[in-house]
């Protein structure tokens, strides 16, 4: 019982963190119809960003922390200005399979490339913000980190909700993704939505590279990874529906900790994708892959 | 259409001109032999000959990336799973069975097809992203797998004896020179089968499919068999990709297989040009070049990557094939301006002579037939004049008397039968009891108020729709199982509500799409013969019948609404239907157009039978001999035009009281 318990800890936590990059993934998608691939870019550039600006230029960490957070805006925000811009906005409008996956699959390989160029390619971990030893109630343990994790994922995640759900903002956004001819006609500037989207969900992906790099590390190779489970958790919730896409990454996170604890460390993961894999072919409708991206 | 780049853009008359000079493919093909031969016995021993080589072996995976992914839009991600069947399987006989990697290329290749076919007649049943996010799992699965149970030297990889030049006594500089020289005989045929393949009919088919495939459905392609059929050609492909690799490497890492591989093939697939088969070869050199060049770039080959897809891209979504078919087109249209300035000042003249031409076809007529043509709008204005007599026989309830000229068959019962038909979706029931019967020949016109459950019907007579119980019989067969595209094969043809028509290809291959004969065909035929010719002779046929021969050439996205349905219209009636269902032909048009599709209607109607689906009262009322009115689901009103008219259900419902 203990280890069930302590293996739910440590699937909710990493499951958060899913979820989070996946409520990030389908916010921005249903503002722009481009999946976001490189989001977990973002978040490994926050983590290597904090601890090369801390560790080794030796800024105080709260400096270093909103100099790695001004940078990752101002790139995101030149990235929608011009590529985005010229994609989306340009005389003729792409759309189709090419904008919604291989723009930011190119962003992602240019940002990794140049973490390497900039950071090397060794395992890095921002600065732990919470320090002490693990805290125990009873026999169930949670890492401080973790704690982190969560308390960000619990106010970031609820912000959100709050403004998808009951601004004039959420629903401008999601008109956007809807029909952006159509909002465009009753006076939402989508444009400007697409670029807020996205350069908020860089930022908040940094952040949460933050705050969870102390828990597992970081290489400048690790952002693909976060972004295929982001996607996948995305992907799982139906794309357009950032409340589903965040049980989805729950669910994966304590599936895939269950598996490694019951099942087999080894192979895990394994399962893991075979498990996901078979639900996708078995429940395509339910789970809302169909009509989520046509063309 | 030669195959050569792009595909897809070349206009009909083109590629009609090029299928009678050179045999499909065969450019393309002498371009990789010849370039690759030469390549290789140059530089074959230095450094520059084996990046050469390495490319030629990811050019084979990506060249058949290009006929599942790019051409026929089935994202699929197990091409780097393949490609480690085919090495791991190549090292394995080769290690343990001393097997000869020549020989162990084959044996291997079956394996990889019995193995695809049997993970894609599961994963295949999904579609679009379901199938992306499926298969995505398996490069994920598979690295776990080898690095997991150590299999064939796990994370570290596996080495082997053997090399792809069959003698084990050659000297290194022959075996690297012939090793070579195989792979590029290798590359050369996979590209001939892609380039075959996509200027096949069956290549057409696998356009339709990756546009729309419920389209594709309703026009007789067989959509779960060619979904099976591209993921097998994509893994053989990629099988094979991995053997050469094997064999010219020595060495296969464990990397071949993990996801990131896959992404690299993703890359050079995109920035070569995703339909394109030269597009996906030259992509995967000019990567694997990028990677080999011992300098900066190959150091920081994930920003140059990175930059250069998103240029690419940004420039032409079809990538580097793309730009230079654009290139190309450009330039000979600039040589051409020049040579035929002349012509081209009579169409100027022509066009400002008729200052009229608001319907933008009349212009677009002048511009591509010659001076003088009947534009594509005058011309079925004139059919529907000779029709409108026909039509108002047809409106008082009697069939005109020569309806059995056509075919020269007596009128027998009936053609389409539905019998008490019910439909719910979850607890909401939107057909009740609906039953009907349609006779070989005439016009039959649907009504009802939104959501009455008129497409819905159509839907079920059309295959797309199950019914949840009741029977649709055609001329006395059950039906009601039968999938969208057997009915076609059974005389069912159909339009939809919105203009589903196929965007990047020209209004005669829209037509020829519903010509096809190649529906029980398996791809592998098509490697040696194609009737598209065919196909496209009977569709310009059906679009000369609706006076819109000179519209033939022209991309349909640059048409009005009203052209595109009228292609639409043609597209259905070219397999020469039996029962032919029109969702809202109508809608969008004006009331002048929509009184030339009354016209074309009616003379279509004294052929076969039409079953039209329509809000214009008016218009159905001219047209039908016979309404049936639809009101939540339940068949409210059956009969005559004169009926309709005075019917005070009808008038309730539809006119308001």
């Amino acid at each position: 019982m203990m280890k069930f318990g302590n293996l739910l800890i440590a699937g909710i936590t990493t499951g958060a963190i899913y979820a989070m990059f996946a409520v990030c993934v389908s916010v921005w998608y249903r503002v722009s119809n481009i999946l976001n691939l490189a989001v977990g870019d973002f978040a490994m550039v926050g983590a290597l960003g904090v601890d090369n600006l801390y560790r080794v230029k030796g800024l105080p960490l709260p400096v270093a922390i909103v100099c790695t957070l001004l940078v990752v805006a101002a790139f995101a925000y030149v990235y929608d200005q011009v590529v985005l811009r010229i994609a989306q906005d340009g005389p003729q409008r792409m759309d189709g399979i090419v904008v919604t996956f291989f723009f930011t699959f190119a962003l992602s390989f240019f940002i990794d490339g140049i973490a390497k160029m900039l950071f090397g390619t060794d395992v890095h971990a921002a600065p732990a913000l919470w320090n002490g030893a693990s805290l125990s109630l009873g026999s169930l343990h949670f890492e401080r980190a973790g704690l982190l994790v969560l308390a960000c994922a619990v106010i970031i995640g609820g912000a959100f909700w709050v403004y998808i759900r009951f601004t004039l903002g959420g629903k401008a956004l999601e008109a956007s993704g809807e029909n952006s001819v159509g909002a465009r006609i009753v006076g939402i500037d989508t444009r400007r939505y697409r670029r807020l989207i996205f350069v908020g969900t860089a930022v908040i992906a940094a952040v949460f590279g933050i705050v969870e790099s102390p828990l597992t590390g970081f290489t400048y190779l690790s952002g693909a990874t976060i972004s295929l489970t982001g996607f996948l958790a995305a992907a799982y919730g139906g794309f357009r529906k950032p409340g589903r896409a965040l049980l989805a990454g729950l669910f994966i996170g304590v599936l895939e900790a269950m598996l490694g604890g019951y099942v087999s460390a080894e192979y895990g993961d394994t399962v893991l994708y075979a498990i996901l894999a078979a639900m996708v072919l078995a429940w395509p409708r339910q789970l809302g892959f169909e009509s989520a991206v046509s063309g | 259409m030669n195959g050569l780049l792009a595909s897809s853009r070349r206009p009909a008359r083109r590629s009609a001109l090029a299928a009678s000079r050179v045999p499909r493919g065969l450019t393309p093909t002498a371009l990789v032999a010849v370039v690759g031969t030469v390549f290789v016995l140059i530089w074959g021993e230095q450094y520059t000959g084996s990046v050469f080589v390495l490319a030629a072996c990811y050019a084979i995976v990506t060249a058949g990336m290009a006929v599942q992914i790019g051409f026929s839009q089935q994202i699929a991600f197990s091409q780097s799973v393949f490609m480690g069947v085919g090495a791991y399987g190549v090292a394995m006989l080769n290690t343990h069975y001393n097997m000869p990697v020549l020989i162990a290329t084959p044996i291997v290749l079956i394996a990889s097809a019995l193995l695809a076919i049997l993970l894609g007649s599961v994963v295949t049943r999904a579609s679009g992203l379901a199938l992306a996010v499926a298969t995505l799992m398996l490069p994920l699965i598979a690295v776990g797998y080898v690095s997991g149970t150590g299999f064939l030297g796990g994370a570290v990889g596996a080495p082997l004896p053997g090399t792809l030049w069959p003698s084990s006594s050659a000297s290194t500089s022959v075996a690297l020179v012939g090793g070579g020289l195989i792979v590029i005989a290798a590359l050369a045929v996979a590209v001939f089968i892609a380039a075959r393949i996509l200027t096949s009919d069956i290549g057409l088919e696998l356009f339709v499919l990756g546009v729309d495939e419920r389209t594709a459905a309703a026009l007789g392609v067989r959509t779960p068999r060619r979904k099976l059929e591209l993921f097998v050609l994509g893994c053989v492909f990629a099988a094979l990709g991995g053997a050469v690799y094997a064999g010219t490497q020595q060495f296969v890492p464990e990397t071949l297989v993990d996801p990131t591989a896959e992404l690299a093939l993703l890359i050079m697939l995109f920035i070569g040009g995703r339909r394109s088969v030269i597009g996906a070869v030259i992509g995967a050199l000019v990567i694997q070049y990028l990677q080999g060049a011992s300098n900066w770039v190959s150091v920081n080959i994930l920003v140059v990557e990175g930059l250069l897809l998103t240029v690419v891209l940004l420039v032409d979504p079809e990538g580097l094939a793309g730009i230079v078919t654009t290139g190309v087109g450009r330039l000979r249209a600039r040589l051409g301006s020049e040579a035929g300035a002349q012509g081209d000042a009579a169409t100027r003249i022509w066009r400002s002579r008729r200052p009229d031409a608001g319907n933008a076809i009349s212009a677009e007529a002048g511009a591509t037939a010659e001076p003088g043509a009947a534009s594509a709008g005058t011309a079925v204005a004139g059919t529907a004049a000779a029709a409108t007599r026909p039509a108002g026989a047809a409106g008082a309830g009697t069939r005109p008397a020569g309806d059995g000229r056509l075919d020269g068959e007596p009128r027998e019962g009936a053609l389409l039968e539905v019998r008490s038909v019910y439909k719910e979706y979850g607890g909401l029931s939107v057909l009740e009891d609906v039953s009907l019967t349609l006779p070989e020949r005439g016009l039959f016109a649907l009504c009802g108020p939104n959501g009455a459950g008129k497409s819905t019907l159509l839907n079920v007579i059309g295959g797309s729709v199950p019914p949840s119980r009741g029977e649709v019989i055609l001329s006395g067969a059950d039906i009601t199982g039968r999938p969208p595209h057997e009915r076609f094969y059974q005389g069912i043809s159909r339009t939809f509500q919105s203009v589903h028509l196929i965007k990047g290809r020209t209004v005669l291959d829209n037509v020829a799409v519903a010509c096809l004969a190649s529906h029980r065909s398996s791809i592998a035929t098509r490697i040696a013969r194609s009737r598209l010719d065919d196909a496209r002779e009977q569709a310009s046929r059906a679009l000369a019948d609706l006076g819109m021969a000179q519209l033939a050439g022209r991309e349909v996205s640059s048409l009005t609404l009203e052209t595109q349905r009228m292609v639409e219209l043609a597209r259905a009636l070219a397999p020469n239907p039996r029962l032919l269902l029109l969702d809202e032909p109508a809608s969008g048009l004006s009331e002048e157009q929509r009184q030339r599709l009354a016209g074309v209607l009616a003379a279509v109607a004294a052929r076969t039978c039409v079953l039209l689906v329509e809000h214009d009262l008016a218009l159905v009322a001219q047209v039908s001999e016979r309404i049936f009115v639809l009101a939540s689901g339940r068949l409210v009103f059956d009969g005559g035009p004169s009926d309709f008219r005075s019917s005070p259900v009808v008038n309730t419902l539809l006119v308001g009281s």
